[in-house]
Protein backbone atom coordinates (compact mmCIF):
# COMPACT_ATOMS: atom_id res chain seq x y z
CA UNK A 1 0.00 0.00 0.00
CA UNK A 2 1.70 3.29 -0.77
CA UNK A 3 2.00 5.47 1.97
CA UNK A 4 0.54 9.26 2.33
CA UNK A 5 3.43 11.90 2.44
CA UNK A 6 0.95 14.65 2.31
CA UNK A 7 1.42 17.02 5.52
CA UNK A 8 -1.52 16.06 7.72
CA UNK A 9 -2.11 19.14 9.88
CA UNK A 10 -2.53 17.99 13.61
CA UNK A 11 -5.68 18.43 15.27
CA UNK A 12 -5.59 20.56 18.12
CA UNK A 13 -8.00 20.43 20.86
CA UNK A 14 -6.66 23.66 22.61
CA UNK A 15 -7.25 25.26 18.98
CA UNK A 16 -9.78 23.93 17.71
CA UNK A 17 -11.32 25.95 14.63
CA UNK A 18 -14.17 25.12 12.23
CA UNK A 19 -13.10 22.58 9.18
CA UNK A 20 -14.39 23.43 5.48
CA UNK A 21 -12.38 22.15 3.22
CA UNK A 22 -9.45 21.34 5.23
CA UNK A 23 -8.91 21.51 8.78
CA UNK A 24 -8.14 24.67 9.92
CA UNK A 25 -8.97 26.48 7.25
CA UNK A 26 -12.07 28.61 9.27
CA UNK A 27 -14.16 28.14 6.92
CA UNK A 28 -17.86 29.45 8.17
CA UNK A 29 -20.87 30.25 6.85
CA UNK A 30 -23.52 33.06 8.04
CA UNK A 31 -26.66 34.28 7.05
CA UNK A 32 -28.58 37.50 8.19
CA UNK A 33 -30.63 40.20 7.17
CA UNK A 34 -29.75 44.09 6.93
CA UNK A 35 -32.25 46.92 6.34
CA UNK A 36 -30.43 48.30 4.00
CA UNK A 37 -31.73 48.53 -0.11
CA UNK A 38 -30.27 45.45 -2.49
CA UNK A 39 -27.18 46.77 -4.37
CA UNK A 40 -23.47 46.57 -4.17
CA UNK A 41 -23.08 49.26 -1.02
CA UNK A 42 -25.32 46.41 0.59
CA UNK A 43 -22.94 43.69 -0.40
CA UNK A 44 -19.79 46.17 0.98
CA UNK A 45 -21.96 46.52 4.30
CA UNK A 46 -22.42 43.00 4.90
CA UNK A 47 -18.33 42.13 4.15
CA UNK A 48 -17.64 44.37 6.25
CA UNK A 49 -20.10 43.24 9.09
CA UNK A 50 -18.58 39.83 8.28
CA UNK A 51 -15.46 41.56 9.30
CA UNK A 52 -16.13 42.37 12.48
CA UNK A 53 -17.46 39.20 13.39
CA UNK A 54 -14.24 37.80 12.87
CA UNK A 55 -14.37 36.39 9.42
CA UNK A 56 -11.39 36.76 7.09
CA UNK A 57 -11.83 37.23 3.39
CA UNK A 58 -15.75 37.64 3.61
CA UNK A 59 -17.20 36.66 0.44
CA UNK A 60 -21.10 36.85 -0.43
CA UNK A 61 -22.28 34.36 -2.42
CA UNK A 62 -26.08 35.07 -2.14
CA UNK A 63 -27.92 38.00 -1.48
CA UNK A 64 -31.48 39.22 -2.46
CA UNK A 65 -34.14 41.76 -2.02
CA UNK A 66 -36.19 40.42 1.12
CA UNK A 67 -38.61 43.46 0.45
CA UNK A 68 -38.14 46.76 -0.21
CA UNK A 69 -35.16 48.51 1.83
CA UNK A 70 -34.24 45.33 3.06
CA UNK A 71 -31.83 42.15 2.19
CA UNK A 72 -30.82 39.05 3.32
CA UNK A 73 -27.35 37.81 3.04
CA UNK A 74 -25.34 34.44 3.01
CA UNK A 75 -21.97 35.48 4.03
CA UNK A 76 -18.71 32.90 3.58
CA UNK A 77 -15.70 33.53 5.06
CA UNK A 78 -12.65 32.17 7.49
CA UNK A 79 -13.18 32.49 10.95
CA UNK A 80 -9.88 34.30 13.09
CA UNK A 81 -10.94 32.65 16.37
CA UNK A 82 -10.20 29.18 17.69
CA UNK A 83 -11.87 28.05 20.95
CA UNK A 84 -9.86 25.53 23.95
CA UNK A 85 -11.77 22.98 23.94
CA UNK A 86 -9.66 21.03 26.69
CA UNK A 87 -10.78 23.58 29.03
CA UNK A 88 -14.45 23.36 28.60
CA UNK A 89 -16.46 22.24 31.60
CA UNK A 90 -20.27 21.83 31.20
CA UNK A 91 -22.52 21.53 34.16
CA UNK A 92 -24.93 18.18 33.15
CA UNK A 93 -27.57 16.16 35.18
CA UNK A 94 -25.15 13.77 36.78
CA UNK A 95 -27.67 10.80 36.84
CA UNK A 96 -27.30 7.33 35.36
CA UNK A 97 -30.13 7.39 32.65
CA UNK A 98 -32.68 4.65 32.63
CA UNK A 99 -35.01 3.76 29.86
CA UNK A 100 -38.67 3.46 30.55
CA UNK A 101 -38.84 -0.22 31.55
CA UNK A 102 -36.02 0.12 34.09
CA UNK A 103 -37.71 3.38 35.38
CA UNK A 104 -40.95 1.25 35.72
CA UNK A 105 -38.55 -1.53 37.78
CA UNK A 106 -37.24 1.38 39.69
CA UNK A 107 -40.23 2.53 41.05
CA UNK A 108 -41.62 -0.87 41.37
CA UNK A 109 -38.02 -1.90 44.05
CA UNK A 110 -37.49 1.47 45.30
CA UNK A 111 -40.42 4.06 45.74
CA UNK A 112 -43.50 1.17 45.80
CA UNK A 113 -46.13 3.78 45.00
CA UNK A 114 -47.46 5.84 41.77
CA UNK A 115 -45.13 8.67 41.30
CA UNK A 116 -47.19 11.22 40.27
CA UNK A 117 -45.97 14.53 37.78
CA UNK A 118 -47.55 17.93 36.48
CA UNK A 119 -46.07 19.62 33.75
CA UNK A 120 -47.25 22.67 31.89
CA UNK A 121 -45.49 25.20 29.38
CA UNK A 122 -46.64 28.31 31.37
CA UNK A 123 -46.97 32.12 31.47
CA UNK A 124 -47.22 33.46 27.88
CA UNK A 125 -45.52 30.96 26.27
CA UNK A 126 -48.49 29.22 23.89
CA UNK A 127 -45.71 26.13 22.60
CA UNK A 128 -46.70 22.74 23.65
CA UNK A 129 -44.36 21.03 21.56
CA UNK A 130 -41.31 20.78 24.62
CA UNK A 131 -43.53 19.74 27.40
CA UNK A 132 -45.42 17.43 25.15
CA UNK A 133 -42.24 15.19 23.95
CA UNK A 134 -41.27 14.76 27.20
CA UNK A 135 -44.88 13.61 28.38
CA UNK A 136 -47.65 12.88 25.97
CA UNK A 137 -47.57 9.32 25.39
CA UNK A 138 -46.78 9.29 21.89
CA UNK A 139 -43.68 10.98 22.74
CA UNK A 140 -40.99 12.51 20.78
CA UNK A 141 -38.34 10.78 18.12
CA UNK A 142 -38.63 7.45 19.58
CA UNK A 143 -39.28 8.41 22.78
CA UNK A 144 -42.19 7.56 24.92
CA UNK A 145 -43.29 10.19 27.19
CA UNK A 146 -43.95 9.75 30.47
CA UNK A 147 -47.81 9.49 30.09
CA UNK A 148 -46.67 5.65 28.71
CA UNK A 149 -44.29 5.26 32.47
CA UNK A 150 -45.57 2.72 34.24
CA UNK A 151 -45.91 3.45 37.92
CA UNK A 152 -45.74 7.76 36.84
CA UNK A 153 -49.06 9.39 36.95
CA UNK A 154 -48.48 12.28 34.46
CA UNK A 155 -51.10 15.20 34.12
CA UNK A 156 -49.98 17.09 31.20
CA UNK A 157 -51.52 20.73 31.89
CA UNK A 158 -51.16 22.41 28.43
CA UNK A 159 -49.94 25.73 27.20
CA UNK A 160 -50.17 28.76 28.77
CA UNK A 161 -51.17 27.85 32.35
CA UNK A 162 -50.37 30.59 34.90
CA UNK A 163 -48.16 29.97 37.13
CA UNK A 164 -50.71 30.01 40.20
CA UNK A 165 -53.25 27.42 38.26
CA UNK A 166 -50.04 24.91 37.89
CA UNK A 167 -49.29 25.37 41.22
CA UNK A 168 -52.64 24.58 42.25
CA UNK A 169 -52.83 21.10 40.36
CA UNK A 170 -49.68 19.95 42.00
CA UNK A 171 -51.19 20.54 45.44
CA UNK A 172 -54.34 19.02 44.36
CA UNK A 173 -53.13 15.82 42.57
CA UNK A 174 -50.27 15.78 45.32
CA UNK A 175 -47.56 16.08 42.76
CA UNK A 176 -43.89 14.93 43.39
CA UNK A 177 -42.24 16.77 40.61
CA UNK A 178 -43.43 19.91 38.61
CA UNK A 179 -41.84 20.42 35.10
CA UNK A 180 -42.03 23.55 33.60
CA UNK A 181 -40.80 24.27 29.73
CA UNK A 182 -40.04 27.23 28.22
CA UNK A 183 -40.02 27.26 24.46
CA UNK A 184 -40.33 30.51 22.77
CA UNK A 185 -40.03 33.70 24.46
CA UNK A 186 -38.67 36.80 24.04
CA UNK A 187 -36.64 39.27 26.16
CA UNK A 188 -35.76 36.91 28.67
CA UNK A 189 -39.48 36.84 29.90
CA UNK A 190 -38.90 33.08 30.58
CA UNK A 191 -36.66 34.13 32.94
CA UNK A 192 -38.95 36.20 35.19
CA UNK A 193 -41.76 33.51 34.40
CA UNK A 194 -39.34 31.05 35.68
CA UNK A 195 -38.32 32.59 39.00
CA UNK A 196 -41.97 33.82 39.72
CA UNK A 197 -42.81 29.95 40.12
CA UNK A 198 -39.64 29.39 42.57
CA UNK A 199 -41.14 32.31 44.62
CA UNK A 200 -44.66 31.37 44.51
CA UNK A 201 -43.90 27.75 45.41
CA UNK A 202 -41.44 29.12 48.48
CA UNK A 203 -44.49 31.27 49.72
CA UNK A 204 -46.95 28.35 49.68
CA UNK A 205 -44.17 26.27 51.85
CA UNK A 206 -43.83 23.42 48.86
CA UNK A 207 -40.84 24.42 47.58
CA UNK A 208 -39.15 21.80 49.45
CA UNK A 209 -42.02 19.00 49.01
CA UNK A 210 -41.47 18.94 45.46
CA UNK A 211 -39.19 17.81 42.55
CA UNK A 212 -38.75 21.15 40.24
CA UNK A 213 -37.67 20.80 36.52
CA UNK A 214 -37.18 22.90 34.22
CA UNK A 215 -37.12 22.76 30.22
CA UNK A 216 -36.42 24.07 26.95
CA UNK A 217 -34.05 25.38 23.94
CA UNK A 218 -33.12 28.36 26.01
CA UNK A 219 -32.13 26.29 29.44
CA UNK A 220 -29.23 24.85 30.67
CA UNK A 221 -28.72 22.74 33.97
CA UNK A 222 -26.24 25.87 34.74
CA UNK A 223 -29.20 28.18 34.52
CA UNK A 224 -31.20 25.85 37.15
CA UNK A 225 -29.17 26.81 39.45
CA UNK A 226 -29.38 30.51 39.13
CA UNK A 227 -32.97 30.14 38.97
CA UNK A 228 -33.61 28.30 42.52
CA UNK A 229 -34.73 24.70 40.19
CA UNK A 230 -33.34 20.83 40.63
CA UNK A 231 -32.34 20.47 37.09
CA UNK A 232 -32.89 22.13 33.67
CA UNK A 233 -33.24 20.10 30.60
CA UNK A 234 -32.00 21.45 27.34
CA UNK A 235 -32.02 20.31 23.75
CA UNK A 236 -32.17 16.92 22.68
CA UNK A 237 -33.08 15.66 26.08
CA UNK A 238 -36.46 12.76 26.45
CA UNK A 239 -38.56 11.55 29.06
CA UNK A 240 -36.09 8.93 30.01
CA UNK A 241 -33.85 11.82 30.83
CA UNK A 242 -36.55 13.66 32.88
CA UNK A 243 -37.84 10.49 34.70
CA UNK A 244 -34.56 9.11 35.71
CA UNK A 245 -33.93 12.43 37.49
CA UNK A 246 -36.87 12.83 39.27
CA UNK A 247 -36.94 8.92 40.59
CA UNK A 248 -33.73 9.57 41.58
CA UNK A 249 -34.26 12.00 43.05
CA UNK A 250 -37.21 11.04 45.18
CA UNK A 251 -35.05 8.91 46.05
CA UNK A 252 -32.46 10.66 47.52
CA UNK A 253 -34.28 12.93 48.92
CA UNK A 254 -35.92 10.57 50.74
CA UNK A 255 -39.51 11.32 49.67
CA UNK A 256 -40.51 7.92 49.50
CA UNK B 1 -19.76 54.43 55.60
CA UNK B 2 -19.20 51.49 57.96
CA UNK B 3 -22.27 49.34 57.21
CA UNK B 4 -20.87 46.37 58.31
CA UNK B 5 -19.66 46.88 61.94
CA UNK B 6 -23.67 47.77 62.95
CA UNK B 7 -25.27 44.87 61.25
CA UNK B 8 -22.77 42.70 62.69
CA UNK B 9 -23.63 43.49 66.22
CA UNK B 10 -27.22 43.44 65.51
CA UNK B 11 -27.98 40.06 63.37
CA UNK B 12 -26.51 36.96 62.27
CA UNK B 13 -27.78 36.52 59.08
CA UNK B 14 -28.33 39.32 56.19
CA UNK B 15 -29.70 38.58 53.37
CA UNK B 16 -28.98 40.60 49.93
CA UNK B 17 -31.70 40.77 47.92
CA UNK B 18 -32.28 41.86 44.56
CA UNK B 19 -34.63 43.74 42.86
CA UNK B 20 -33.93 42.48 39.68
CA UNK B 21 -30.73 41.13 37.73
CA UNK B 22 -28.18 43.14 37.26
CA UNK B 23 -29.04 45.19 40.35
CA UNK B 24 -25.81 45.17 42.28
CA UNK B 25 -26.10 42.79 44.60
CA UNK B 26 -22.63 40.92 43.98
CA UNK B 27 -21.33 44.25 44.22
CA UNK B 28 -23.33 44.87 47.51
CA UNK B 29 -21.67 41.49 48.47
CA UNK B 30 -17.76 42.16 48.23
CA UNK B 31 -18.30 45.64 49.75
CA UNK B 32 -19.17 44.17 52.63
CA UNK B 33 -16.90 41.19 52.32
CA UNK B 34 -13.82 44.04 52.09
CA UNK B 35 -15.22 45.58 55.35
CA UNK B 36 -15.09 42.03 57.15
CA UNK B 37 -11.92 42.10 56.21
CA UNK B 38 -11.00 45.26 57.73
CA UNK B 39 -12.96 45.12 60.76
CA UNK B 40 -11.49 41.33 61.40
CA UNK B 41 -15.11 39.66 61.05
CA UNK B 42 -14.91 36.23 60.61
CA UNK B 43 -18.03 35.59 58.03
CA UNK B 44 -20.03 32.71 56.15
CA UNK B 45 -20.37 33.37 52.65
CA UNK B 46 -23.37 31.50 50.36
CA UNK B 47 -25.66 32.65 47.75
CA UNK B 48 -29.09 31.08 46.50
CA UNK B 49 -27.74 30.80 42.91
CA UNK B 50 -24.57 30.86 42.27
CA UNK B 51 -21.51 33.83 42.31
CA UNK B 52 -17.98 34.54 41.59
CA UNK B 53 -18.12 33.13 37.86
CA UNK B 54 -16.80 35.14 35.11
CA UNK B 55 -19.73 35.71 33.27
CA UNK B 56 -23.45 35.96 33.59
CA UNK B 57 -25.48 32.85 32.37
CA UNK B 58 -28.68 34.61 30.87
CA UNK B 59 -27.14 37.62 30.23
CA UNK B 60 -23.83 36.96 28.95
CA UNK B 61 -22.11 40.33 30.90
CA UNK B 62 -19.35 40.32 33.00
CA UNK B 63 -19.87 39.41 36.33
CA UNK B 64 -18.13 40.67 39.59
CA UNK B 65 -15.85 37.88 41.25
CA UNK B 66 -16.07 37.21 44.74
CA UNK B 67 -12.75 37.40 46.32
CA UNK B 68 -12.62 35.73 50.31
CA UNK B 69 -10.59 35.95 52.96
CA UNK B 70 -8.77 33.30 55.22
CA UNK B 71 -11.21 32.24 57.46
CA UNK B 72 -14.35 32.67 55.75
CA UNK B 73 -16.91 29.57 55.33
CA UNK B 74 -18.29 29.39 52.31
CA UNK B 75 -20.68 26.52 50.66
CA UNK B 76 -19.12 25.75 47.02
CA UNK B 77 -21.10 22.48 45.15
CA UNK B 78 -18.36 19.81 44.02
CA UNK B 79 -18.62 21.03 40.85
CA UNK B 80 -17.51 24.51 41.59
CA UNK B 81 -14.85 23.17 43.43
CA UNK B 82 -11.98 23.19 40.84
CA UNK B 83 -12.57 26.57 39.66
CA UNK B 84 -11.74 28.15 42.82
CA UNK B 85 -7.98 29.94 43.15
CA UNK B 86 -8.31 29.94 46.75
CA UNK B 87 -7.15 27.42 48.86
CA UNK B 88 -10.18 25.81 50.33
CA UNK B 89 -10.56 23.39 53.00
CA UNK B 90 -13.39 20.93 52.81
CA UNK B 91 -14.85 21.17 56.33
CA UNK B 92 -18.10 19.01 55.79
CA UNK B 93 -19.66 17.54 52.97
CA UNK B 94 -23.58 18.48 53.25
CA UNK B 95 -26.67 16.38 52.21
CA UNK B 96 -28.29 19.12 50.02
CA UNK B 97 -27.55 18.53 46.36
CA UNK B 98 -28.16 21.20 43.48
CA UNK B 99 -27.65 21.37 40.20
CA UNK B 100 -24.05 21.96 40.26
CA UNK B 101 -23.20 18.80 42.58
CA UNK B 102 -23.41 18.21 46.23
CA UNK B 103 -22.87 21.19 48.17
CA UNK B 104 -19.99 21.43 50.58
CA UNK B 105 -19.25 23.60 53.22
CA UNK B 106 -15.53 24.83 53.03
CA UNK B 107 -12.89 27.52 54.74
CA UNK B 108 -10.71 29.60 53.37
CA UNK B 109 -7.14 28.52 53.70
CA UNK B 110 -5.39 30.76 51.40
CA UNK B 111 -7.65 33.94 50.26
CA UNK B 112 -8.51 34.01 46.73
CA UNK B 113 -11.28 34.12 43.99
CA UNK B 114 -14.04 31.55 44.83
CA UNK B 115 -17.39 30.62 42.65
CA UNK B 116 -20.08 30.51 45.42
CA UNK B 117 -23.13 28.89 45.30
CA UNK B 118 -25.61 26.75 47.85
CA UNK B 119 -28.84 25.29 48.23
CA UNK B 120 -31.93 26.50 46.02
CA UNK B 121 -34.02 25.60 48.21
CA UNK B 122 -35.00 28.00 51.52
CA UNK B 123 -35.56 25.35 53.51
CA UNK B 124 -32.17 23.61 52.99
CA UNK B 125 -30.56 27.33 53.32
CA UNK B 126 -31.56 28.16 56.60
CA UNK B 127 -29.92 24.82 58.01
CA UNK B 128 -27.23 25.51 56.56
CA UNK B 129 -26.79 28.99 57.78
CA UNK B 130 -26.93 27.25 61.37
CA UNK B 131 -23.80 25.35 60.74
CA UNK B 132 -21.86 27.62 59.05
CA UNK B 133 -22.41 29.11 62.55
CA UNK B 134 -21.79 26.80 64.53
CA UNK B 135 -18.10 26.20 62.26
CA UNK B 136 -17.14 29.82 63.20
CA UNK B 137 -19.04 32.01 61.59
CA UNK B 138 -19.90 35.12 63.26
CA UNK B 139 -22.30 36.67 60.66
CA UNK B 140 -23.68 34.94 57.44
CA UNK B 141 -24.35 36.65 53.84
CA UNK B 142 -26.70 35.12 52.52
CA UNK B 143 -27.19 36.13 48.08
CA UNK B 144 -29.72 36.49 46.55
CA UNK B 145 -30.06 35.59 42.33
CA UNK B 146 -32.41 36.97 40.03
CA UNK B 147 -35.07 38.64 41.56
CA UNK B 148 -35.89 35.75 43.60
CA UNK B 149 -37.30 37.76 46.58
CA UNK B 150 -38.27 34.48 48.90
CA UNK B 151 -34.91 34.89 50.91
CA UNK B 152 -35.85 37.67 52.25
CA UNK B 153 -38.44 35.95 54.85
CA UNK B 154 -37.48 36.68 58.43
CA UNK B 155 -37.58 32.82 58.75
CA UNK B 156 -34.36 32.76 56.36
CA UNK B 157 -32.58 35.79 57.47
CA UNK B 158 -32.51 38.34 60.11
CA UNK B 159 -32.15 41.61 58.01
CA UNK B 160 -31.88 42.46 54.39
CA UNK B 161 -29.90 44.89 52.47
CA UNK B 162 -31.96 45.26 49.34
CA UNK B 163 -30.29 46.00 45.62
CA UNK B 164 -31.83 48.16 42.95
CA UNK B 165 -30.93 49.80 40.44
CA UNK B 166 -31.48 51.52 36.84
CA UNK B 167 -31.78 47.88 35.02
CA UNK B 168 -35.35 47.95 36.69
CA UNK B 169 -36.58 50.40 34.19
CA UNK B 170 -35.47 53.34 32.07
CA UNK B 171 -37.48 55.75 33.91
CA UNK B 172 -35.57 56.79 37.46
CA UNK B 173 -39.13 57.79 38.93
CA UNK B 174 -40.38 54.31 38.51
CA UNK B 175 -37.13 52.64 39.79
CA UNK B 176 -37.63 54.57 42.68
CA UNK B 177 -41.45 53.55 43.07
CA UNK B 178 -40.91 50.26 42.49
CA UNK B 179 -37.87 49.80 45.11
CA UNK B 180 -40.10 52.09 47.33
CA UNK B 181 -43.26 49.55 46.79
CA UNK B 182 -40.87 46.52 47.75
CA UNK B 183 -39.76 48.50 50.96
CA UNK B 184 -42.93 49.64 52.21
CA UNK B 185 -44.55 45.64 51.50
CA UNK B 186 -41.64 44.83 53.64
CA UNK B 187 -43.12 47.08 56.38
CA UNK B 188 -46.52 46.33 56.50
CA UNK B 189 -47.49 46.60 59.99
CA UNK B 190 -47.90 43.58 61.86
CA UNK B 191 -50.98 42.33 63.38
CA UNK B 192 -51.15 44.09 66.74
CA UNK B 193 -50.74 41.78 69.89
CA UNK B 194 -54.24 40.53 71.32
CA UNK B 195 -56.87 38.09 70.94
CA UNK B 196 -56.87 37.53 67.13
CA UNK B 197 -53.08 37.26 66.64
CA UNK B 198 -53.15 34.88 69.36
CA UNK B 199 -55.90 32.71 67.36
CA UNK B 200 -53.50 32.95 63.91
CA UNK B 201 -50.55 32.17 64.86
CA UNK B 202 -50.86 28.65 65.21
CA UNK B 203 -48.35 26.87 62.44
CA UNK B 204 -51.89 26.09 60.09
CA UNK B 205 -51.42 25.39 56.66
CA UNK B 206 -55.13 26.01 56.19
CA UNK B 207 -57.04 29.35 55.35
CA UNK B 208 -58.56 30.82 58.30
CA UNK B 209 -61.40 32.97 59.21
CA UNK B 210 -61.78 34.79 62.54
CA UNK B 211 -65.90 34.96 62.24
CA UNK B 212 -67.48 36.68 65.29
CA UNK B 213 -64.54 36.50 67.43
CA UNK B 214 -64.23 32.62 66.71
CA UNK B 215 -61.49 30.81 64.81
CA UNK B 216 -62.73 28.98 61.40
CA UNK B 217 -60.08 26.56 59.66
CA UNK B 218 -61.32 26.44 56.13
CA UNK B 219 -60.63 23.24 54.23
CA UNK B 220 -58.18 24.70 51.70
CA UNK B 221 -54.67 24.62 52.21
CA UNK B 222 -54.20 27.70 48.64
CA UNK B 223 -55.43 30.97 47.92
CA UNK B 224 -53.97 30.32 44.79
CA UNK B 225 -57.19 30.05 42.33
CA UNK B 226 -59.41 29.86 45.07
CA UNK B 227 -60.68 33.75 44.83
CA UNK B 228 -64.47 32.69 44.13
CA UNK B 229 -64.73 30.31 46.96
CA UNK B 230 -63.44 32.47 49.14
CA UNK B 231 -65.47 35.28 48.63
CA UNK B 232 -68.34 32.73 49.13
CA UNK B 233 -66.99 32.02 52.77
CA UNK B 234 -67.14 35.59 53.42
CA UNK B 235 -69.80 37.36 55.30
CA UNK B 236 -70.68 40.32 57.16
CA UNK B 237 -69.17 38.77 60.73
CA UNK B 238 -65.60 37.88 59.18
CA UNK B 239 -63.19 40.21 60.45
CA UNK B 240 -59.95 38.61 59.80
CA UNK B 241 -58.27 36.14 56.61
CA UNK B 242 -55.08 34.18 56.96
CA UNK B 243 -53.95 33.04 53.68
CA UNK B 244 -50.64 30.92 54.73
CA UNK B 245 -49.28 30.94 51.30
CA UNK B 246 -49.00 33.29 48.31
CA UNK B 247 -50.66 36.24 48.27
CA UNK B 248 -51.87 36.88 44.37
CA UNK B 249 -53.88 39.60 42.26
CA UNK B 250 -56.32 36.46 41.48
CA UNK B 251 -57.30 35.92 45.04
CA UNK B 252 -58.36 39.66 45.78
CA UNK B 253 -59.55 40.40 42.27
CA UNK B 254 -62.18 37.79 42.55
CA UNK B 255 -63.55 38.54 46.29
CA UNK B 256 -66.50 41.40 46.15
CA UNK B 257 -64.70 44.93 46.46
CA UNK B 258 -67.85 45.59 49.59
CA UNK B 259 -66.80 42.54 51.51
CA UNK B 260 -63.19 43.34 50.66
CA UNK B 261 -63.46 46.75 52.80
CA UNK B 262 -64.68 45.03 55.97
CA UNK B 263 -61.91 42.35 56.38
CA UNK B 264 -58.33 42.30 57.15
CA UNK B 265 -55.84 39.88 55.22
CA UNK B 266 -53.32 38.84 57.43
CA UNK B 267 -50.41 37.47 55.66
CA UNK B 268 -47.52 35.26 57.42
CA UNK B 269 -44.98 37.87 56.34
CA UNK B 270 -44.25 39.89 52.91
CA UNK B 271 -42.59 37.57 51.20
CA UNK B 272 -46.00 35.98 50.31
CA UNK B 273 -47.22 39.60 48.14
CA UNK B 274 -47.04 38.82 44.87
CA UNK B 275 -48.64 42.37 43.63
CA UNK B 276 -47.24 44.72 41.76
CA UNK B 277 -46.97 48.28 42.76
CA UNK B 278 -49.66 49.58 40.35
CA UNK B 279 -52.09 47.14 41.27
CA UNK B 280 -51.67 46.94 44.91
CA UNK B 281 -52.33 50.72 45.03
CA UNK B 282 -55.54 50.22 42.89
CA UNK B 283 -56.19 47.68 45.68
CA UNK B 284 -55.43 49.98 48.35
CA UNK B 285 -58.19 52.47 47.24
CA UNK B 286 -60.84 49.52 47.03
CA UNK B 287 -60.25 49.35 50.58
CA UNK B 288 -57.50 46.68 51.15
CA UNK B 289 -56.46 45.89 54.13
CA UNK B 290 -52.97 43.52 55.04
CA UNK B 291 -51.70 43.10 57.95
CA UNK B 292 -48.66 40.37 58.76
CA UNK B 293 -47.36 38.20 61.48
CA UNK B 294 -44.14 39.09 61.02
CA UNK B 295 -42.21 41.97 59.34
CA UNK B 296 -38.65 42.25 57.48
CA UNK B 297 -36.25 44.60 58.70
CA UNK B 298 -34.14 46.75 55.66
CA UNK B 299 -30.97 47.14 56.78
CA UNK B 300 -29.93 48.83 54.02
CA UNK B 301 -30.77 49.84 50.29
CA UNK B 302 -27.97 49.60 47.34
CA UNK B 303 -28.65 51.41 44.52
CA UNK B 304 -26.53 50.76 41.01
CA UNK B 305 -27.15 53.93 38.64
CA UNK B 306 -26.14 51.68 35.59
CA UNK B 307 -28.04 49.18 33.51
CA UNK B 308 -26.18 46.74 31.53
CA UNK B 309 -28.80 47.60 28.57
CA UNK B 310 -26.81 50.19 28.07
CA UNK B 311 -27.92 53.18 30.09
CA UNK B 312 -27.35 55.17 33.36
CA UNK B 313 -28.75 57.55 35.56
CA UNK B 314 -26.52 60.40 37.50
CA UNK B 315 -25.57 59.21 40.41
CA UNK B 316 -26.26 61.56 43.00
CA UNK B 317 -29.65 62.40 41.86
CA UNK B 318 -30.69 58.49 41.80
CA UNK B 319 -29.20 58.17 45.13
CA UNK B 320 -31.13 61.99 46.45
CA UNK B 321 -34.30 60.30 44.94
CA UNK B 322 -34.79 57.41 46.11
CA UNK B 323 -33.15 58.75 50.09
CA UNK B 324 -36.36 60.84 49.98
CA UNK B 325 -38.80 57.79 48.97
CA UNK B 326 -37.18 55.77 52.01
CA UNK B 327 -36.11 58.53 54.23
CA UNK B 328 -35.41 56.51 57.06
CA UNK B 329 -33.02 53.42 56.40
CA UNK B 330 -29.38 54.60 54.33
CA UNK B 331 -29.10 54.59 50.68
CA UNK B 332 -26.21 54.04 49.29
CA UNK B 333 -23.87 54.05 45.55
CA UNK B 334 -21.56 50.51 46.92
CA UNK B 335 -19.24 51.49 43.93
CA UNK B 336 -19.08 55.03 44.98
Amino acid sequence: MAECNTAVAQIDLTKVKPYGDTLNDGMTEVAFTLPVPYGDEANEAAKILAKKMGLDEPNVVYAKEMTKEYTFFVVYGKCQHTVDYTTIKVAKVDVDVMDRLECAEYIKENIKRPVVIVGASTGTDAHTVGIDAIMNMKGFHGHFGLERYEGIEAYNLGSQVPNEDLIAKAKEVHADAILVSQTVTQKDIHIENLTNMVELLEAEGMRDKVILVCGGPRISHELAQELGYDAGFGQHKYAEDVASFVLTEIVNRNMI
Amino acid sequence: MYLLEELSQKYKRISIVGMAKNAGKTTALNYLIEEAMDEGIALGVTSTGRDGEGTDVVTGTDKPRVFLDTDTIVSVPTQLYELADAGLEIVKMTEYGSSLGQIMLCRVVSSGYVQVAGPVINAQHIKMCEEMIRLGAQLVLIDGAIDRKSIAAPGTSDAIILSTGAVLSRKMSRVVEETAHTVNLYRLPCLEDGRERELLTGESENILLIRDGELVALDLNTGLGAGRFLDAKIDDKVSHIYVPGAFTQSIVSDINPKKLKNVTFVLKDPTKIFIGATMWNQFRKKGLTVKVLENINVAAITVNPTSPGGYSFDHESLLNAMQEAIPDIPVLDVRM
